[in-house]
């Protein structure tokens, strides 16, 4: 069969398979499985488990699970709410503070704890209460959360970045650098619509009548600033070139387990061991994920279907700025469905050749392909940040919270632009720290 | 519930504990490695393959109990707008295909082991270590989830949605203070 009717063929079959409800990683490796069968029979397959054991055979895969524990760590103790508390202290006169603190505690604890879903969680639960207590519309208040969460990915120390940089074999750490700029970008974007959104409802921005004392607004930054420190400790490791990846993030990691018990007394058992079974949890979710699609890359290029495509599609002598807007599509269409891992894993090794062979950064596509994720992430059809705030704001009805998230969609539309337009918004920054990508 | 399911989902949980412990070890031998690197300035040998192979040993031996409170993520739009019976019906399906899947790679991953016993493969690094040991963790991995699958298909009956964790709602607290919707999507 010609290479790219079968990849239309498989395209299809993968669709079926993971829209029937089948574990993403194991609809993978079904689907690896069958069309290996179809192609190489019983050889081929008795070579499946190890190719399977060589994709997880990685030392710099460790980061997965070391990165995902230090979260853990954090989001599992009180940091978060103390994080909201002390912004907001800090930030009470601000016009639209509220909002304002809101998105910026999802900014910090986003980084510290590098999930979305906790981010919600975590500042949600005080966030919006208080929001629709201080008079500000629950749409605000629920969507400038439900976005807030999303810069879990973009922010690093970001787990979908190191899956890229292990899928595309980039840099790590350039990575992360990427990720800062177009991360505060984005951040100031959704406090504008968040402010702006706010006075227009409200008719004037709202402000705090509560005041703070000095005493008030500093007595919850030792609690905090020892976490940040550590996140900036291990950046700052890893930037440096002093450590890799997975050694900084193990350091990370003890240090933000050993906070958690010191600082907020996580010493009993059962808390250290909800601590790990989340962890444990998500780290085997993601990485047989990874092992998966190490089988799907495996058959795809066993049928030359990877090679296929990526011909076809340079053969066409697409205008690099349309290319771009079809990846873009094709990447907002996968991201409205599939978790962001997934995505990654199955798109990087195709897509990456087309975009360096256009004359594209791959690190600059690293952070235009996760914000694509992040839309996913807050929109219909399987938004997961919409429902994680239906459940911890029962009172405020799905519509709502979608209604209120949409505009943060067109702010982080507006960024892809903006990084298209002003690529060096997240090129520079890798650039001149760490001098040009070889 | 029945002796078999109350079993199978106790080597499931006990799976979890070991997965976790594999995590909390390779965190404590990558510590000991960067202090043996960076402040003894001295050559790790054994380090480096230890954490990697307790990682794919998590992984693998982890997936019974990530199957068990339904941590393995999928795309639920079908499920979610299927009536009861229909849903259910659905499940069996998925969890066959599954299943299926599973034994095969589970058999194929034990024929690996076994050639690497009787060929006393080892890894090619200076220190060494018999393939074998990363290799058992494959089937047995693989093994133990097919278990959790046929566990989870007697189970069934017990419960309305069964493609929702053990006991949960739409919307379910875990302790930690995380919501876990049964829409699951991806987690950053």
């Amino acid at each position: 069969m010609d290479p790219l009717v079968m990849s239309a063929v498989v395209g299809i079959v993968t669709i079926v398979v993971l829209f029937s409800g089948v574990s993403v990683g194991f609809g993978l490796m079904i689907v690896s499985m069958l069309f290996i069968l179809s192609a190489e029979g019983m050889y081929g397959m008795a070579v499946l488990p190890e190719v399977l054991f060589s994709k997880l055979d990685s030392f710099a895969l460790l980061s997965i699970p070391m990165f995902i524990l230090m979260g853990a760590a954090v989001a599992s103790s009180r940091a978060g709410a103390d994080l909201y508390a002390l912004l907001e202290r800090w930030l009470t006169r601000v016009p639209g503070g509220l909002v304002v603190s809101n998105l910026g505690a999802c900014a910090l604890f986003s980084s510290m704890s590098g999930s979305s879903p906790a981010t919600c969680a975590a500042i949600g639960k005080m966030g919006i209460p208080e929001m629709i207590k201080r008079g500000y519309p629950k749409g605000v208040a629920a969507g400038s959360i439900a976005a807030g969460g999303t810069l879990g990915i973009l922010i690093p120390p970001s787990v979908t970045m190191i899956v890229y940089g292990i899928a595309t074999e980039t840099s790590i750490g350039r990575l992360f650098l990427a990720g800062v700029l177009p991360g505060l970008m984005l951040t100031g974007l959704f406090m504008a619509w968040a402010i702006y959104s706010t006075w227009r409802q409200t008719e004037g921005v709202l402000t705090s009548r509560v005041k703070y004392t000095l005493k008030q607004r500093f007595e919850l930054v030792p609690r905090i600033l020892p976490f940040l420190l550590v996140i900036v400790g291990v950046l700052f490791a890893l930037y440096g070139g002093v450590a890799t990846p997975s050694e900084t993030a193990a350091v990370g990691a003890l240090l933000c387990i050993l906070l958690a018990v010191v600082i907020y007394r996580m010493w009993h058992a059962k808390a250290i061991w909800h601590m790990f079974r989340d962890s444990t949890k998500e780290s085997v979710m993601i990485l047989i994920i990874i092992g998966a699609s190490g089988l799907f890359s495996y058959m795809l290029s066993s049928l030359y279907i990877t090679q296929a495509i990526a011909e076809w599609i340079i053969e066409m002598e697409l205008n690099p700025w349309m290319l771009m807007v079809w990846v873009n599509v094709f990447l907002l269409c996968a991201g409205f469905f599939l978790p962001p891992v997934a995505v990654i894993l199955m798109a990087a090794p195709i897509l990456l050749p087309i975009i360096l062979e256009a004359g594209f950064d791959p690190y600059w596509f690293a952070v235009v392909l996760t914000i694509n994720m992040e839309i996913g992430l807050i929109t219909p059809p399987v938004g997961l940040n919409l429902y994680v705030i239906n459940g911890i704001a029962p009172d405020i009805r799905l519509q709502t919270i979608l209604w209120g998230s949409l505009p943060y969609v067109g702010c982080m539309v507006l960024a892809i632009l903006l990084l298209c337009l002003f690529p060096g918004i997240a090129t520079w920054l890798p650039e001149f720290l760490m001098g040009p990508a070889i | 519930m029945s002796y078999f399911v109350r079993v199978v989902h106790a080597i499931s949980r006990i799976c979890g504990v070991v997965a976790a412990a594999m995590i909390l070890a390779s965190v404590l031998i990558v510590c000991e490695l960067v202090f043996v690197r960076y402040v003894l300035n001295a050559s790790t040998v054994w380090q480096t393959e230890t954490v990697i192979f307790l990682m794919v040993g998590a992984t693998l031996i982890g997936l019974p109990y990530v199957q068990l409170i339904r941590g393995h993520i999928n795309v639920d739009l079908l499920p979610i707008y299927l009536s009861r019976k229909p849903r259910k019906v659905l499940f069996v399906g998925c969890i066959l295909v599954q299943a299926v899947a599973c034994t095969a790679i589970g058999y194929f991953a034990f024929e690996l082991f076994l050639e690497s016993v009787h060929g006393g493969w080892r890894s090619a690094s200076v220190w060494g270590p018999p393939l074998w040991i990363p290799y058992i963790t494959m089937p047995l991995g693989f093994g133990l989830l097919v278990l959790q699958y046929i566990a989870d298909l007697v189970t069934m009956r017990d419960t309305d949605d069964p493609f929702a964790p053990p006991g949960s709602s739409m919307v379910a607290a875990t302790p930690s203070g995380a919501v876990e919707p049964a829409i699951m999507k991806g987690k950053g």
